[in-house]
């Protein structure tokens, strides 16, 4: 059986105003408060469009590769629902933004190249709550706060074959997105959603027929949904019943797709050219400008970390997830020329010191400098890698200079052969059992007294040291 | 109403601005005329003549306007009053905006005698397709006054309102102005704001002045062009004075007159007052020319796909959810289709029926497409003819007004807007001005057009030519 | 002249607007709109092959700055129904509606 995935995927534009009117898109607040004439639809009212919103989108498409179109229009999709106050949906149809693209991926089966057919910008929907409530028949609430969210649309080719690929594109589009900064890609906060086609055929030169499947609101929701559904649709086929075109709904606490609607009764929607807005016409000398300030994309500086920089595919996809992380970690290694270690350390350490404050690397005191000034530290033995970890809290929660923090906790290594020699002696004098154990030709006990020394010295004895010293002494 | 009175804004406004009126004495004037001849006329769906006398106490008397009566088509929005469309199915809908166009009229010292009838949602050509009552024509009342702008029209020639504005989708200004003896303007399409206004035919739809002369035209025009950015189609042009520009001749201007709609039947009246306009032209220094537009008799049936299928899309927001009227059903379906049928009118129904089926799946190239090709073809075409003349002449109606009930086929209705259609489709201004009466003393209403952007010219050329027809200047 | 539009075209179609024929108008309803049709049939024998679209485009967009809209009340006051502040409908989840 052959599975093949397409998606749909609407991701809300981060503007501070919707796509056609001045209403704010401030999320979670009271029902009904972001609402005028425009995005509810009274009579008289007409659309502007944001010029942000054009903005990002125009970034993203860029991003994905994709041919920006210099002339783009905008249509009325046609149907009646109750969070949709105009009866229609301003979106693109015949001349969307962006045509073509792609979005690479890297799965358990190498890396693909997920083909995008076209990206588009349009509003969202209000957002209705359906309550079953047998009394009364069931009622929908609406609320029109999100009505007019401005929203680019990105419709994939069937390039996907399994629910990890479409998991790991979601995966990737939502770190561009959030790199580039032109959309929180929040599922919970409804900022991207998805859309899924799924169809199975026993025959691989044949495709089979298409499912849609909606409600999914995690990526995790989307594997789960796109598995149970491969199954479904191949015990179908398996046991001589043909699939159904049809729209399908998920059912998060169950795991399985259950019908919506079938396809046949679907609306005709009636597309036509917006005739409130003039054609969307952009400046080609503006495009270029956007596209000479495009910033290095996650997927392409992931892998010249790999590649230039040596570090591991998994540091290297640590370092990509998030842009400020990312350009945290180069101006690092723009100080201290490690980057293996940098990242080492980073993925370790200050990732374990985030994860116990619940903090992004942004939202603490520790600076790129301060970073490199302590790697460089442990480098040159001025404290030592354990020691490194006590003042690295204080890097991260005071802002304090390395040294300042080094020199507050009087943490500087001992490198001096005397001193070192009078803990030697000591440890020596009291630990006769493996004095003679090491004496009579076991050398790995040597670590055994290095580790009593370092105790002594609180730490700061220069381990390296530590040990030529005891073993000149001990061989003496 | 008193014949000292002045009659026209513009003897208004110099009249108040030389203190020899106040915008209060004249409103209680107006009065006195709306409630002796408005029963008759019904050119009003609502009044609100005390809050007009309180808003024309608050005017500044050396404002444009200076509290002159503008009366305001019951399809644009006036904040805090309602705005019914003539259609049941906003009987109660109290506007919580208003419209730019509105706007600008009461910044100039306008104030608002009430809301005008009008045909349900601007569909119509006689008024008589409101879902209150027919208003009845000031020059004969068992006659029509046109639509769908009837009510404005009527008040103006009844002396309801020194001006009225209305809306224009394929004639809804001009022909009724023809029908009551007094001047319509569609300007350019996008010259002024569509804000505000309840859309209808969205790529066509215009609000213009309706007044007694061309100059009053004029004057309105000064106050309403201007670039609105809450309508993306609103075009921002530099500022002309349309009143300043009014020239007192002709002088170099070529009128032209269109081959294919002179075969048309016309009311031998509205020829021969053609004939008269185009004589009291070449008077006026202009010279005649003809011109020929090989589709223009194709814009009517472009027009009746296109308007529809618009409006199918524009009046799905009327579904009784957040406003208007609401009527129950078992399910969401159900409610829909209860509330708009009975909310709409038949006409409505119907228009918005043919909208739905031009552009379903399967239909839409055919029709939809197709029109909207033939359109830009009809748009290219008058674009040319109006190289090698400045205006165009042509009657703006077939007839004059007909009696209340006599046209009864939607489609012989239509009709009536054979020569207002092209300026609609084509964006581009035009005038309907009086130029006499036929031998049952109706207004005759003649047009001119002419390219986008002209509107100060059209005005111009419509004033000497009104004015040289016995029009007041 | 053959059938522009049958009675189950129109029903079809009637669903789509969302309006009710009711039976007394439909033999009007259906032979207006037919009538009509045929009339804007005429268009198909113009010949627009070398006609090119010339829609204009937008001069100027809006800039992304957040203004006064309404209130709940001054925009949804005319609502049949709400509840803490949602406007309710009948129940949307049946399967003709979507
Ligand atoms: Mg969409
Ligand atoms: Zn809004």
């Amino acid at each position: 059986m052959t599975t093949t995935i397409g998606l749909e995927i609407h991701v809300q534009l981060a503007t501070r105003t919707k796509m056609f009117c001045g209403c704010s898109t401030t999320f979670g607040d009271e029902p009904n408060t972001h609402v005028c004439p425009v995005c509810l639809g009274l009579p008289g009212a007409l659309p502007t469009l944001n010029a942000e919103a054009v903005h990002l989108a125009i970034t993203l498409a860029m991003a994905l590769g994709c041919e920006v179109h210099e002339v783009s229009e905008f249509s009325r999709k046609n149907y009646f629902y109750p969070d949709l106050p105009k009866s229609y949906q301003i979106t693109q149809f015949d001349r969307p933004i962006a045509t073509v693209g792609s979005v690479p991926i890297v799965t358990e089966r190498g890396a693909r190249s997920i083909r995008l057919t076209r990206a588009h910008i349009e509003e969202d929907a209000g957002k209705s709550m359906h309550v079953a409530d047998i009394t009364l028949g069931g009622e929908t609430l609406v609320d029109f706060n999100r009505c007019g969210m401005p929203l680019i649309e990105i419709v994939t080719e069937p390039d996907m074959q399994s629910g990890d690929e479409a998991y790991e594109f979601l995966r990737n589009l939502r770190r561009l997105v959030r790199w580039l900064g032109v959309s929180s890609g929040d599922m919970e906060k409804g900022a991207m959603r998805c859309d899924v086609n799924v169809s199975v055929s026993p025959d691989p030169a044949l495709r089979g027929t298409k499912v849609e499947i909606k409600n999914l609101n995690s990526f995790r929701s989307v594997k789960r949904a796109i598995d149970y559904e491969e199954q479904r649709q191949a015990q179908c086929l398996g046991g001589g019943t043909s699939i159904v075109s049809e729209t399908r709904h998920f059912d998060e606490v169950q795991g399985t797709t259950t019908v919506m609607r079938s396809k046949e009764a679907s609306n005709d929607y009636r597309y036509f050219p917006e005739p409130d807005l003039p054609l969307l016409q952009l400046d080609s000398t503006e495009l270029e400008s956007l596209r000479a300030q495009m910033p290095e994309l996650p997927w392409e500086m992931q892998s010249r970390f790999e590649r230039d920089l040596g570090l591991s595919p998994y540091d290297a996809a640590l370092l990509t997830e998030e842009r400020s992380t990312a350009e945290f970690f180069q101006q690092t290694i723009a100080l201290y020329n490690n980057p293996k270690k940098a990242a080492s350390y980073m993925g370790t350490e200050v990732a374990r010191l985030l994860n116990e404050r619940g903090k992004t690397l942004s939202e603490t005191q520790l600076t790129p400098a301060a970073l490199a000034g302590l790697l460089t530290m442990v480098e040159n033995n001025t404290i030592s890698n354990t020691a490194s970890k006590d003042v690295l809290p204080l890097l991260v929660d005071t802002g304090v200079t390395p040294a300042e923090a080094v020199k507050n906790l009087g943490l500087e290594q001992v490198s001096d052969a005397s001193a070192i020699k009078d803990y030697a002696c000591e440890v020596i004098a009291e630990n006769a059992t493996q004095v003679e154990q090491f004496k009579s030709g076991k050398e790995a006990v040597l670590g055994f007294l290095v580790g009593q020394l370092m105790k002594k010295s609180k730490g700061k004895a220069n381990p390296k040291l530590a040990g030529e010293v005891l073993r000149t002494l001990l061989k003496s | 109403m008193s014949s000292k009175l002045p009659h026209t804004l513009e003897q208004y406004r110099h009249a108040v601005h030389a203190h020899e009126l106040s915008a209060e004495e004249y409103l209680d004037e107006t009065r006195q005329c709306i409630e002796h001849g408005d029963p008759q006329v019904r050119a009003f769906l609502h009044l609100r003549l005390d809050a007009a006398r309180s808003d024309a106490q608050a005017t500044n008397p050396l404002s444009p306007l200076a509290g002159a009566p503008i009366a305001i088509k019951d399809n644009i929005m006036v904040a805090g009053e309602r705005c019914t469309c003539g259609s049941q199915i906003l009987e109660h809908y109290v506007a919580p905006y208003s419209a730019t166009a509105v706007v600008s009229l009461l910044a100039a010292g306008a104030v608002i005698p009430g809301k005008t009838n009008c045909d349900e949602f601007a569909m119509g050509s006689s008024t008589e397709n409101s879902a209150f009552f027919p208003t009845h024509n000031p020059a004969d009342l068992t006659r029509v006054p046109g639509g769908s702008s009837g009510g404005s029209a009527a008040a103006v020639a009844a002396g309801f309102a020194l001006g009225a504005i209305g809306s224009d989708t394929g004639g809804s200004v001009r022909q009724p102005a023809a029908f009551c003896g007094v001047v319509g303007f569609k300007p350019t399409y996008g010259l002024v704001s569509r804000y505000g206004l309840v859309a209808f035919g969205s790529s066509l739809d215009c609000i213009g002045p309706i007044t007694r002369t061309v100059r009053d035209a004029a004057i309105m025009m000064n106050i309403m062009a201007v670039h609105d950015p809450k309508d993306a189609t609103s075009v921002k042009r530099p500022h002309v004075d349309f009143e300043a520009t009014l020239q007192p001749t002709l002088t170099g201007k070529r009128v032209g007159i269109i081959r294919e709609l002179q075969r048309l039947d016309v009311q031998p009246e509205i020829a021969a007052a053609m004939e008269a306009a185009r004589k009291a032209a070449v008077r006026s220094g202009a010279s005649i020319v003809d011109v020929s537009l090989p589709h223009i008799l194709s814009a009517l049936p472009v027009y009746y796909i296109i308007a529809p299928a618009e409006c199918s899309a524009n009046l799905g927001r009327f579904d009784g959810v957040r406003y208007g009227l609401h009527v129950d059903g078992r399910n969401m379906t159900e409610t829909y289709s209860r509330t708009r049928n009975a909310g709409f009118g038949t006409e409505v129904k119907r228009r918005i029926l043919i909208g739905a089926f031009v552009l379903s799946a399967g239909y839409y190239d055919a029709y939809y497409k197709k029109a909207t090709s033939v359109r830009q073809l009809i748009t290219d075409e008058l674009e040319q003819a109006l190289q090698s003349a400045d205006v165009l002449l042509t009657p703006t109606t077939p007839t004059t007004a007909f009696r209340i009930g006599a046209v009864t086929d939607p489609l012989e209705m239509y009709k009536a807007d054979v020569f207002t259609i092209p300026a609609d489709l084509a964006g581009v201004p035009a005038i309907s001005f009086p130029a006499g009466k036929d031998a049952a003393g109706l207004p005759i209403g003649l047009q001119l057009m002419g390219p986008r952007w002209s509107d100060a010219d059209v005005l111009s050329s419509a004033n000497v030519i009104f004015t040289a027809l016995g029009g007041e200047s | 002249m053959a059938m522009i539009i049958d009675k189950e075209t129109l029903e079809h179609v009637a669903l789509l607007a969302r309006l009710e024929i009711t039976p007394d108008e439909e033999g009007s309803l259906l032979g207006d709109i037919e009538r009509i049709l045929g009339y804007v049939a005429q268009l198909s024998s113009v010949d627009t092959s070398a006609t090119i679209s010339k829609r204009p485009a937008m001069a100027e967009l809006r800039p992304d700055e957040p203004c006064e809209g309404l209130t709940r009340e001054e925009g949804l006051g005319g609502a049949p129904a709400m509840r803490d502040g949602f406007v309710i409908v009948r129940n949307v989840m049946g399967a003709e509606d979507e």
